[in-house]
């Protein structure tokens, strides 16, 4: 770490000729400047979104969640899939913010503020619907362990559902802290930016006083890699706990061991993706191409294509295991899955998470950003309907025939997931307005071993 | 209220002019207020911390506080007993014994009332008497809140004495005029009636009592009144019969009044190696044709056909039919009734006369010991003759006054319009009724009835068994008996009551207890009687059977287990109860084979969630036309159609309750069967709303086991690796029983009680009576037809119906099993889900299971749904967050989640939303709210009411004695509820007997409800 070398075979991770002062102004401009058009129409479309979700939600509550699509035979379907869903979205930032920081990924930097926001806005909508599916919302404190006058009144320690409350809340927490930390130097860049006092009073306030003392600076080093070996299990966990919801039940399609490593495969699959969609868009829009650049797609891309081999290995081995079983009720769960009446999200699922990532073997697809922007959005669709698939076509046929039925999702189920979407989109949108989006304090301290100009320096092309 | 009391209040006041008393008078207080020791000291005053301004603060704040707490509160109508009623402990139920018969329905039955109110129909089974669905949700009826609730002359409000006075004087003009008078009754089959109709014959002359059944037995009356010289129908001991060939009888169903369920259980239970045989020829899928050993779908012509070459069979006479393609199936009946001899016999549900003499005769040739001629019974009396006869009256003005009690011509006579036309030509019309029917708004006077449960009143269901009704709470409105009526007009000033007691006592109790009688229900008089055997022309019957020419379809109308006649169609239980055939609720239909379904393009399919729609169809019978939805029904007869009367009220119901189409209109003669049916298919589709909505059993030989006879007696067979497989694991490389297989520390189990509910498929015959009970038992919501379409059904019981795909479901397992490779797999099943043309059919009622180890429990996040001491499986409603993961995680997906909020709200418009409806609310049974989960409990209230009754009395729980409403409801002796730690008990037997199984072994969840291998009786001849 004492020199500034690196393998000239490595690509430049700051391309163009930045001095630090520029990587500090180009950070800086989201935040200093004026909103254009485009953010604009992108947060009212997103607001309005909201706005109808949050409706539909009101509208859940005062009338019982008879106005979802659910059944007798399907009691989760939409809600608990777009939990999944979301969660699963939100597993790329801690692996990136964590994980590629203990393995001294250097390439996180350019990403890894976006992508852990991206972890804490996608784990707050995930965190609305084991909320709201809930048939009494107003007793949803009852699934917290609180001390009560009642002595054995007590929460279920027995219940993957419990055990949801305290995962989610867990990674949400540790996500939330170790995202703060890192932003603390650029919050306190701004800060000393800034020109209007309201501007100052605010950023002086979230960044708790950093100084940029070296003894600031150490703490900062010490404190994030503490985190990162927090979090590190929670990338793991989080999703194995999630797994469990199903893996720990007794319906066929559901009753799996294999779950734990495929849901995270999963998780990060999607995360990755989600976090492809999101940076494509913003280092265009916020002129951050120097340091996002075409290297961190590529190697994102990289990532999707192993977790989508993952997961689709964990297809095949259910289907495999399930005919292996004997079991008659295991194989015509999936039997159903794949030729059933739901058959056709079975093969959109297949397609989108199993066909669409093996393009990125091809250096020129993974290179590309439009079609890696495309990818990236089939992968979510895929991701969607495979919680789907396990949610729904396992339910609606299980054990016993006479209870076989359809789910069909009402209004309110769309208007739901279309609202986090709408209030996943307000969040980033401030975010992307209000926050460094770069970690510019982090990619500083690459510039020199991985800037564009500085490698060119060093590898002697003076040209 | 003015008093000249004088109150003492000392001695003093004895002297007058007592200075005392003089000075109290004048002086309210005693001792003089010590005001200035408060106010005339300044020092004190000064020194006190209360300064002005606090003084009126505390004023202001008093009066503030004062006022808010005189605003209003909440007004809860409970009106506590100013008096309490020596027989009424709160809390406590009673019981009452009475007796419905609504003409339709005839059953002994015990009433539970609780504070004053009836909630709950059960079996008298102390007299035998046995209840179905439709009697289980009679206590419904009693709350109807579009009852008639007073006297109506012209659609006005009357009074009793004035509708009396006016109607009295009326039938004297028409005496006067020397019309006559006639009275149109349902099957009353009350004597002490009968009486009084002839008193009033008395009085006013010239009347002319007609019986009328809306669903006529009229030719089996004509047929055992020809053979038999009384116009009755035979009573059937089908306990025992060794063979019963029925042809096209639904005697499980409405047939000649029913009630024949628990007689033909009890030969259908395999004792001693032994088990009836049942051979069915219908055109309909009925539940006896569900629960015969043999179904033979056949038209109803054919069906006569069939009759009459079974009596040429056996009687070796010539065969006067043509001779059917199912002449070999004959012809083996035919043997096995003759090997059966005296034990066989042979019903039929052939509206014929002919008909009916014919299976009267084949009875009387076997010397069939099942068929009782000697004590008949009275419960149908419908005369179709004398209805048409006084229909055409009416309509040439040959009647002066029409009183009807009971029935609804308006709506149930094919030739409704005739009859309306006709009542408007009658100088009086009075129609008795609980209702507002179609019949009462068309007559001049509607006399407000009560429910049964709020009259007196006497039944001879049988030739010596007589039953009484008794009143079980105050006329809830302005209501009056038609007997107090008829004892009115007649000038007899006694109530109906005494005229009754009066009666019993001298005509019927020959001396005993009049209090023992109406405390039993039931007298059953001693004595025999002569059956006189009058001899029939067989060659003439045999010639003058009917012949169903002409092309189209044969339509066989039915009744259904739900709504019968319809006389209860505002009922939403019975609205809401799945036929237990189709399974569907809240319809009629017409019943098509697949095959005539595909020949015409009708098609029935599921839409995105699963609900059922299915093709609209014009059907022309005789010139009438309807526009009715098809059902397509697996083992209906190829051309023939089914279509359920019953439906289609429109008179008196809310509005959720006007389902299907009157199907009376297409009953011309009082015929089941109808010839030269036309259908026109139309473009416009009808949403069913089916409870199940698969309808095989996909090969799953585990969860229905069925075997036969013969496998079942062989005793060199081992059940448990045969035909009760119990279900192996592998654990360590080995193959063992699932059961011995436990991830969970099992409770200790052998102190106190263990409550098991033993479920015998071969008994059950689907009859529903206990889902009834269930309902009503537990405050199961209603929750109307949209809702049953989106598969949101609240029942806590259901019984699950499966069709087979090949002959039998052993035949499945078979294909299932052959079906190899993936396709071939995928092929196979497939293949599975579509039901045969004529499938076998198991029934398997399915509640909570109460498993040992609940999959629901381990995964509650709140723990609000935890394991009973007892053996349940508990659910704490208030603890409920209705995550529903426990719902899916139940594998025999027996909860039910409160979507909505049922109760108390104006979408959900059926008995809890309204404050009558609402008396029939059991008040040990908590009303579930909105968002909670909820399920079968095992009758925890009734189990703990066992319990602490025992414990009061100072005894131990006696053996048999804990009931659940579905047990308690089961005619059949299916459902066997008991404590498994009492070794006496029955249940500990059945628990352990080689027919138990539990449903799903394999998983691990060690259920609290046993099933019995259901054994079918397939030995042919």
């Amino acid at each position: 770490m004492s020199s500034h070398y690196e393998a000239p075979i490595r690509k430049p991770l700051v391309i163009g000729d930045k001095s630090y002062h520029d990587i500090t102004v180009e950070v800086a401009a989201p935040v200093e400047g004026k909103a254009n058009k485009l953010w604009w129409v992108a947060f009212s479309i997103s607001l309005a979104a909201f706005l109808w979700g949050l409706g539909a939600i009101i509208y859940t509550i005062g009338t019982g969640i008879g106005v979802w699509g659910l059944n007798k035979t399907v009691g989760w379907a939409w809600d608990i899939t777009n939990f999944v869903w979301w969660v699963g979205i939100g597993h790329a930032g801690t692996l990136i913010s964590a994980v590629l920081l203990l393995f001294r990924q250097k390439w996180r930097m350019g990403i890894n503020r976006s992508a852990e926001a991206m972890t804490i806005f996608s784990v707050v909508q995930a965190g609305l619907f084991p909320v709201i599916h809930m048939g009494r919302v107003w007793d949803a404190h009852y699934v917290l362990p609180i001390p009560n006058q009642f002595g054995t009144l007590w929460t279920n320690f027995n219940s993957p559902l419990l055990w949801d409350v305290f995962a989610i809340s867990t990674y949400l927490s540790v996500s939330l802290v170790f995202w703060w930390t890192g932003l603390l130097p650029d919050f306190a860049m701004l800060r000393d930016r800034a020109v209007k006092p309201f501007q100052k009073k605010i950023y002086s306030l979230v960044s708790f006083g950093w100084t940029g003392r070296a003894k600031d600076w150490q703490r900062f080093e010490e404190v994030s890699l503490v985190l990162a070996g927090l979090a590190t299990p929670l990338v793991l966990s989080v999703h194995t706990i999630v797994s469990f919801d199903f893996a720990t039940s007794v319906i066929p399609g559901w009753h799996t061991t294999i779950f734990p490593p495929y849901f995270v495969a999963g998780a990060v699959f999607s995360g990755f993706a989600m976090v492809n969609t999101l940076l494509i868009i913003m280092r265009k829009v916020s002129n951050l191409e120097a340091y996002i650049t075409k290297q961190h797609i590529e190697l994102m891309n990289i990532i999707i294509m192993i977790t989508g081999s993952i997961v689709g290995c964990a297809y095949i081995t259910e289907l495999f295991i399930a005919w292996y079983s004997g079991v008659e009720y295991e194989q015509y769960a999936f039997l159903n899955r794949a030729t059933g009446p739901y058959a056709w999200a079975y093969w959109i699922m297949m397609s989108c998470n199993v066909f669409s990532p093996q393009f990125m073997w091809f250096k020129k697809l993974r290179t590309s950003i439009m079609f890696s922007f495309v990818i990236s959005i089939v992968v979510n669709i895929g991701m969607w309907f495979e919680r789907f698939v396990i949610i729904v076509t396992s339910l609606h046929r299980d054990y016993l025939p006479s209870s076989w039925t359809m789910f069909s999702p009402t209004f309110v189920d769309i208007a739901i997931y279309v609202g986090t979407i709408g209030f996943f989109f307000v969040l980033f949108l401030l975010y992307a307005r209000t926050f460094p989006v770069i970690a510019q304090a982090e990619v500083k301290s690459i510039l020199k071993s991985s800037g564009d100009n500085y490698k060119k320096l060093r590898d002697g092309n003076h040209e | 209220m003015a008093s000249n009391k004088k109150y003492w209040k000392s001695v003093e006041e004895l002297n007058e002019n007592s200075s005392i008393v003089d000075t109290l008078k004048h002086n309210e207080f005693v001792e003089e207020i010590p005001t200035d020791d408060f106010l005339g000291d300044k020092e004190s005053l000064e020194a006190s911390s209360t300064t002005r301004r606090d003084f009126l603060k505390y004023v202001g704040f008093t009066t503030a506080a004062a006022s808010l707490a005189a605003c209003e509160g909440p007004v809860v109508k409970s009106i506590p007993y100013v008096i309490q009623p020596d027989d009424i402990i709160p809390g406590v139920a009673d019981y009452y014994a009475t007796t419905m018969a609504d003409g339709f329905d005839f059953a002994n039955v015990l009433v539970k009332v609780r504070e004053g109110r009836p909630i709950k129909i059960e079996p008298n089974k102390e007299v035998n008497g046995s209840t179905n669905a439709r009697v289980q949700a009679s206590v419904l009826s009693l709350y109807d809140s579009l009852r008639l609730r007073g006297p109506k002359a012209d659609g006005q409000d009357i009074s009793w004495d004035e509708a009396n006075s006016q109607i009295g004087a009326k039938l004297n003009e028409i005496k006067a005029a020397g019309l006559p008078i006639a009275v149109l009754t349902g099957t009353m089959a009350s004597p002490s009636t009968n009486k009084l109709i002839a008193a009033l014959n008395d009085t006013f002359g010239n009347v002319n009592h007609v019986v009328y059944d809306a669903v006529s037995e009229s030719a089996a009356l004509d047929a055992f009144e020809a053979m038999y010289g009384e116009r009755a129908l035979p009573d059937y001991k089908f306990e025992n019969a060794e063979v019963i060939v029925s042809v096209g009888a639904d005697f499980l169903g409405d047939w000649q009044g029913g009630d024949f369920e628990a007689g033909y259980a009890k030969g259908r239970v395999p004792k001693k190696g032994k088990m009836s045989r049942h051979i069915q020829f219908e055109s309909n899928m009925t539940l006896s044709g569900a629960n015969a050993d043999k179904r033979i779908a056949l038209t109803p012509s054919d069906q006569i056909k069939v009759l009459a070459r079974l009596y040429a069979t056996m009687t070796g006479g010539p065969v006067t039919m043509e001779i059917t393609p199912l002449t070999e199936a004959v012809s083996k009946a035919a043997a096995q009734l003759k090997k059966a001899g005296s034990k066989a016999v042979v019903v039929t549900g052939i509206q014929d006369k002919n008909a009916q003499l014919l299976a009267l005769a084949i009875n009387k040739v076997l010397n069939s010991e099942v068929i009782d001629v000697a004590a008949p019974r009275y419960v149908r009396e419908g005369n179709d003759t004398r209805v048409a006869a006084l229909v055409a009256d009416m309509n040439a003005g040959k009647v002066g006054a029409l009183i009807m009690n009971g029935v609804n011509p308006a709506y149930t006579l094919p030739n409704a319009d005739e009859f309306v036309a006709g009542l408007e030509k009658v100088q009086l019309s009075v129609a008795f009724s609980m209702q507002d029917t179609e019949t009462v708004a068309k007559s001049q006077y509607a006399l407000a009835t009560p429910h049964y449960l709020e009259s007196w009143g006497d039944v001879q269901i049988k030739k010596g068994h007589y039953s009484l009704v008794q009143p079980t709470i105050q006329p809830l409105f302005d209501t009056r008996q038609f007997q107090d009526a008829l004892l009115a007009w007649t000038g007899n000033t006694t109530s109906y009551y005494e005229y009754l007691k009066a009666e019993w006592n001298a005509e019927v109790l020959g001396g005993t207890s009049w209090n023992q009688a109406l405390h039993d229900g039931v007298f059953a008089s001693e004595g025999t009687s002569e059956v006189a055997e009058v001899s029939v022309d067989m060659g003439a019957v045999l010639g003058a059977l009917p012949v169903m020419r002409g092309e189209g379809f044969q339509l066989n109308l039915y009744t259904k287990t739900g709504l019968g006649d319809g006389q209860q169609a505002n009922n939403p239980w019975l609205q809401e109860f799945p036929d237990p055939i189709t399974r569907t609720s809240w319809d009629n239909y017409l019943t098509m084979s697949k095959a005539d379904a595909d020949a015409n393009g009708v098609v029935n399919y599921n839409v995105a969630n699963g609900a059922l729609n299915g093709s609209l169809v014009e059907l022309t019978v005789n010139g009438k036309t309807e526009v009715l939805p098809v059902y397509v029904q697996p083992g209906q007869a190829k051309g023939s159609l089914g279509l359920a009367l019953g439906y289609g009220r429109t008179n008196g119901m809310k509005s959720e309750m006007l389902t299907g189409k009157n199907a009376y209109a297409f009953y011309n003669d009082f015929n089941t069967f109808q010839g030269n049916a036309t259908i026109k298919v139309l473009s416009e589709e009808h949403e069913f709303a089916c409870v199940q909505l698969h309808n095989t059993l996909m090969g799953r030989g585990d969860i229905v086991k069925e075997t036969d006879l013969a496998t079942y007696n062989d005793s060199s067979l081992d059940s448990k690796h045969t035909w009760n497989k119990v279900p192996v694991v592998s654990m360590d490389h080995k193959e063992v029983e699932a059961t011995s297989v436990d991830l969970w520390d099992a409770f200790d189990r052998s102190v106190g009680h263990h409550f098991n509910l033993s479920i015998d498929l071969n008994a059950c015959t689907g009859c529903g009576a206990c889902v009834i009970a269930c309902h009503a038992e537990n405050n199961v919501p209603v929750v109307g037809k949209e809702e049953i379409r989106k598969s949101r059904d609240m029942h806590w019981l259901r019984i699950d119906r499966y069709y087979s795909h090949e002959e039998d479901f052993g035949s499945d397992v078979e294909k299932k099993l052959a079906g190899t490779g993936v396709n071939g797999y995928k092929d196979t099943m497939a293949e599975l889900e579509d039901p045969a043309e004529n499938p076998s059919v198991a029934f398997q009622p399915v509640m909570c299971q109460h498993c040992n180890h609940a999959p629901c429990e381990t995964v509650c996040p709140v723990a609000a749904t935890s394991h009973g001491r007892q053996g349940q499986n508990q659910m704490a409603y208030n603890r409920c967050v209705g995550t529903r993961y426990c719902a899916n995680n139940c594998p025999y997906k027996v909860r039910r989640f409160n979507w909505f909020k049922y109760a108390e709200n104006s979408e959900f418009d059926y008995n809890m939303n309204d404050d009558l409806g609402k008396m029939v609310l059991n008040p040990d049974v908590t009303v579930r709210s909105r968002g909670v989960m909820e399920k079968c409990s095992m009758c925890i209230q009734m189990t703990q009411a066992t319990i602490l009754k025992a414990k009061k009395e100072g005894r131990p729980v006696n053996t048999n004695e804990f009931e659940t409403a579905c047990s308690n409801a089961c005619s059949t002796g299916a459902m066997v509820f008991g404590d498994v730690n009492n070794k006496e008990d029955k249940v500990t037997s059945l628990a352990e007997d080689k027919r138990a199984y539990h449903l799903l072994e394999h998983i691990g969840t060690r259920p609290n409800v046993v099933y019995q291998v259901k054994v079918k009786n397939t030995t042919e001849a």
